[in-house]
This record gives structure tokens, C-alpha cells and sequence, in this order.
């Protein structure tokens, strides 16, 4: 081994020995999850999901969206995904990333359509490391009734009819599959990492079909050491990506309490919606057209309307106010973790091309 | 003084009408009313006096004339009685708190709801729904806040700053398809100066409003 192939080497281990302990550092309660390619147990990645907010924002209050509130909805939302997936035993490890993650091996995007307290309209579109889409459709969940004192801190209970939904139209998909297809997505989504990271070592491993997926056409000997280094890096990189999902775990916590009561509220703002339309129905019988009672009533309904509407944009500032401080600590950490494992990735990325270079020119010195 | 009271006057029987071209604004809001406004009941219209004015309108427009010069019949005043009643039920409010930003007015109004006129790149951005339709525009440097309630019933606010901006000047205008006439009342408020308390509050979802002698920030 050349000088600079040992400097290589060691500043490749320093980086994750470097990664370890950050990772250590930031209490992570996950384990490593490996990023091999055996096993029938799919990987999941999920994204933050996005918000649904419309480009307009004069259109905002006539939907009922509260851009912040919204925001981090979607941050919230994946978790509890996350949570009835890893609860269903079906799956590899779930994880919440705040970006997509194109080697995935499994990924869900989320979209939220609606979210108004009483109705949750959630479009998933599930795709594979190999680019096939599972299914791409709108899960809605009208609220449950109320659970019981106690339950209040765990997140949103009242739609875990949607997530139970979602896990299960995930787990027929792939129960139509064949191991060779599950085999595929892992080997495919494993060449994909690699590539990113050393793309002159793996080219040549994938084709794309006329459709767009991907086609694994081998895959390199287990004990490739460039493979293993590839493998010891993806472990680090999940190890980051667990700390960034305990950070959401601790996110979900802390917000749960709040983001109900929000919840409560609108809920019953929509009861006060309710009972308003029940209430310009409801005109006095005997009053004739332009009458004291036919103009108060008229005006009546319209002062109850537009007190229910002012009385949520109260709420959605208070409910602003009080989460803000947890929202921007937790954005701040996870933009922290995810700069660093994008700064490692372009070290990474130099060193494992100077060390594919190094070993080639190498063995073509040994094998003339 | 005089000038600002003079620049005030003058326009409550004006069509109040928003046309198209009212809503729009070019650069920075026309006008700005924010602040704390108590109403000077001695500048402010008279609800018997602006009634008495009516009767004598609708009586000269219908050609009905008693032995006191033109009156209202009863039958028009039946009809025009209604809407008097409800202008002087929604401007029975004597304060006024104004917030403004670059996008949005807010009229605070105690016992009612607030108006609120948004825009959007210089556009108002009506509110709608099933129980009617705010929108606003300018005039101008006064706004306007039109509301078009069902079976043709319209209410319409103006706001006209003075220009020493301490006294505020709000028209109100009801009008339906039933009445005989518009009922117009103006109202003048004075800019007051509230001391800042000695609390410092915000408000939060689970804990309602929260309190403090010192800077407040919430802490998880």
C-alpha cells in the first residue's frame, strides 16, 4: 500500500470513526440498522412531507391554510407514518428525512391535501430504488371520536385510521412481489448509493429500461473492498439519518400536546361552522323580506361567520407563538446534522474515486 | 386643526359605491390609520337628527308633503326604519384599534367582529362565503370596506384620515332592496395614546394568554 493510499485509507476511517461520534454525541436511542443488500425486509425512507401549501397567498384563508401550522404538519405527519410501519414488524428501517433519498430503497412522498382538524387527505406515492411506483392515491381520514385522557400526548390519534391505511396498501404491494423482486430493489438501491459516491467503480452494474426503472445487471463480490467501504459509509450515513429521526421523534414529542389542543380547536371551529349555517337556515318565519328581524338575522349570520374565521387566525398565531422555539431549535439541529453529512459526502466522494484510482492503477501495475 | 377638521368634511351622502379601479393600489398603502381611536360623540352625527334629514329626503323624493314641508309615509319609513336600526346597531362601538402592515388593515371593534382588508400586490383580496362578501378598496386615501350581505343588503364603511392624523373620520352606509334610500351616519373619533402595561402578554394555545413583568419567550 502507497503513502497516499494509507493516508487515504485512514482519513477515509478518521471520517467515520469522526461520524460515529458525532452521531454518538447526539444521544441517538436508534441502532445501526445495516445497509446490505440481504434480507427480504425493505428499507423506508420517508420525507418530510410537503406541506400543501398553494403558491397564491391570497387564496390561504379561503382554504383554511396556515402556511406555518402546515410546515410543520409535515414534519409531524411522517413520524407518525413512520411509527405505524415500524409497529407492523413488515419493515426494514423507517426513517423520517428532512431530504428525498434517491438510492432509497423504498421511498414515500407525502403530500397534504387537506388538514382541517375534523378531515386529514393525504396523497402518498410510494416508489422503489428501481423507480417502479407502487401507488400514487389520496388516503383520507375523517377524525375519530375523541380518545380517552391520557392518550392526548402520543400525537394525533383520532387519524391513525389513515396511517394503518397506507401501511396496509404498502404491505399488499409487496406481498404480490417475489423475493427476486425485493433482491432487486435492495441490490439496485445499493449500486445506486455506491455509484453516487464512486461512480467510475460502479457504473456498468445498472441499465435503465425504456419505462425509466432500473435494471440490476450484477452485482460486485460481496467482499469487494470497495463495496465494504461503500457499506461502512451508507452505516455511517444511517446512523446520521437516525440521530436527524430522533431529533424528529423528540419533535413529535414535544409538539404532540399542542399541535392537539390546535387540532381540538378546529374541530370545533367546525362545529361553530356548523352551527352558523344552521343558524342562517334557521330565518324567523314571520318576518317579511327587508323587516328589522329578516336584516338582523341576514346581518347576524354574517357577524357569527366572520368572528368564527377571525377566532381561528387567533388560534393558528397562538398556537405560532407557543411552538416557534421548539420548530426553529429543532430545524436548526437537523440543518446542522444535514450540512455535516453533506460536507462527509463530498469527502467521501473524493477519497473513495482516488482510491478506486489508486487500487486500479495498482492492479493493471501487478497484471500487465 | 381647523384644516384637518375642514379636510374631514363633506362626504356623507356620497354614492358608496366600489367600483373596480378601488382596488387597486400602486406601491405603499395610501393611507395609514393605525392606532388606538375613541369616538368624539360631539363631532359625531346625531342617529335622530340624521333620521329626521331622511324622512324630509324620502318625503321631497316621493313628492309627500305635510304641514311641516316634505315627510315620509309611513309605509317608506317602515321600510326605511330597518336599516337605520341596524347602522346604528354596528357603529354603537366607541373605540377603535387599527393595525396595519404592508398587506393587511385590521379595524378592531369592540362587540363585533374586526374588518379586515387584505391586498395582495397592491389587489384587495375579497373574503367569501355563503353569508357575504367583504371587500375593500380605496378612494384615494380612504378606505373602503364593502360587505354584500344576501337578499341585496350592503353595508359600507369609509375611512378618512385627517392630515395631522389625529382624528379619524368613519362613514357608514347601509343600503338594500327594500329601502327607499340609503341611511348614511358619520361618526369621528380622536387619536388616543395608550400607556404600554405594565405586563407584557402573548397569547398560546394550551396556556391561553400568558403574562410577564419581564421580556417573555416561550422555553421547551
Amino acid at each position: 500500500m502507497s503513502a497516499k493510499h494509507r493516508l487515504a485509507a485512514a482519513s477515509l476511517t478518521a471520517l467515520v470513526i469522526a461520524a460515529i461520534s458525532h452521531s454518538a454525541m447526539a444521544q441517538s436511542t436508534t441502532s445501526l440498522v445495516a445497509a446490505t443488500s440481504d434480507g427480504t425486509e425493505l428499507n423506508v425512507t420517508i420525507p418530510v412531507f410537503d406541506p400543501g401549501i398553494p403558491d397564491d397567498p391570497s387564496v390561504y384563508r379561503d382554504m383554511q391554510v396556515f402556511p406555518r401550522i402546515r410546515e410543520i404538519e409535515a414534519k409531524l405527519m411522517p413520524f407518525l407514518l413512520r411509527e405505524t410501519l415500524v409497529e407492523s414488524q413488515q419493515w426494514g428501517a423507517v426513517r423520517v428525512a428532512i431530504e428525498p433519498d434517491t438510492a432509497a430503497e423504498l421511498q414515500l412522498f407525502g403530500t397534504i391535501v387537506r388538514s382541517d382538524g375534523e378531515w386529514l387527505d393525504l396523497r402518498i406515492r410510494a416508489v422503489d430504488a428501481a423507480g417502479t411506483a407502487w401507488f400514487d392515491k389520496v388516503f383520507s381520514s375523517q377524525a375519530n371520536e375523541e380518545p380517552g385522557v391520557g392518550e392526548g400526548d402520543t400525537g394525533t390519534p383520532e387519524f391513525q385510521a389513515i396511517y394503518t391505511e397506507i401501511a396496509a396498501e404498502l404491505a399488499a404491494f409487496r406481498d404480490r412481489m417475489g423475493n427476486a423482486a425485493i433482491s432487486n430493489i435492495k441490490g439496485t438501491s445499493l449500486i445506486l448509493y455506491a455509484s453516487e459516491l464512486a461512480p467510475t467503480a460502479f457504473s456498468g452494474y445498472i441499465e435503465e429500461s425504456e419505462d425509466g426503472t432500473l435494471r440490476l445487471l450484477r452485482l460486485p463480490a460481496r467482499e469487494d473492498p470497495m463495496l465494504v467501504r461503500i457499506e461502512t459509509i451508507r452505516n455511517t450515513e444511517f446512523l446520521i439519518t437516525d440521530t436527524v429521526d430522533a431529533k424528529f421523534r423528540e419533535f413529535n414529542a414535544d409538539l404532540a400536546r399542542t399541535y392537539r389542543v390546535w387540532r381540538e380547536y378546529r374541530r370545533k371551529i367546525g362545529g361553530y361552522e356548523a352551527w352558523n349555517v344552521r343558524f342562517a337556515e334557521d330565518k324567523p318565519d314571520d318576518s317579511p323580506r327587508g323587516s328589522w328581524e329578516s336584516i338582523k338575522h341576514l346581518y347576524d349570520a354574517y357577524k357569527y361567520d366572520r368572528v368564527t374565521v377571525q377566532e381561528q387566525d387567533r388560534l393558528a398565531v397562538a398556537f405560532n407563538t407557543e411552538v416557534t422555539a421548539t420548530v426553529e431549535a429543532m430545524e436548526t439541529r437537523v440543518a446542522e446534522l444535514n450540512d455535516w453529512v453533506e460536507q462527509g459526502s463530498l469527502e467521501w466522494n473524493y477519497l473513495l474515486e482516488e482510491l478506486y484510482e489508486l487500487e486500479t492503477s495498482m492492479l493493471e501495475q501487478g497484471n500487465p | 386643526m381647523l384644516a384637518a377638521l375642514l379636510g374631514l368634511a363633506g362626504c356623507a351622502h356620497e354614492e358608496p359605491i366600489l367600483i373596480e379601479d378601488t382596488k387597486y393600489f400602486e406601491g405603499e398603502m395610501p393611507a395609514d390609520f393605525s392606532g388606538f381611536w375613541a369616538r368624539d360623540y360631539a363631532r359625531s352625527d346625531n342617529i335622530n337628527t340624521v333620521l329626521q334629514n331622511a324622512a324630509y329626503e324620502i318625503g321631497k323624493r316621493s313628492g309627500r308633503v305635510g304641514p311641516a314641508g316634505p315627510m315620509a309615509s309611513e309605509r317608506d319609513m317602515s321600510r326605511f326604519m330597518p336599516l337605520a336600526r341596524l347602522v346604528e346597531l354596528i357603529t354603537r362601538t366607541d373605540e377603535l384599534t387599527i393595525s396595519q402592515s404592508e398587506h393587511e388593515i385590521l379595524v378592531e371593534r369592540r362587540d363585533d367582529f374586526s374588518l379586515m382588508c387584505a391586498f395582495f400586490d397592491g389587489v384587495a383580496k375579497p373574503t367569501d362565503s355563503p353569508f357575504g362578501k367583504e371587500t375593500c378598496g380605496w378612494d384615494g386615501d380612504r378606505l373602503i370596506s364593502l360587505h354584500e350581505l344576501p337578499d341585496g343588503l350592503r353595508v359600507i364603511h369609509r375611512f378618512q384620515i385627517s392630515e395631522n392624523r389625529q382624528q379619524l373620520r368613519v362613514i357608514t352606509t347601509a343600503t338594500s332592496n327594500t329601502a327607499p334610500m340609503p341611511f348614511t351616519i358619520s361618526h369621528y373619533y380622536w387619536r388616543i395614546q395608550k400607556a404600554p402595561g405594565k405586563f407584557e402578554c402573548i397569547e398560546t394555545l394550551s396556556m391561553k394568554r400568558v403574562c410577564s413583568t419581564g421580556e417573555l419567550e416561550i422555553l421547551r
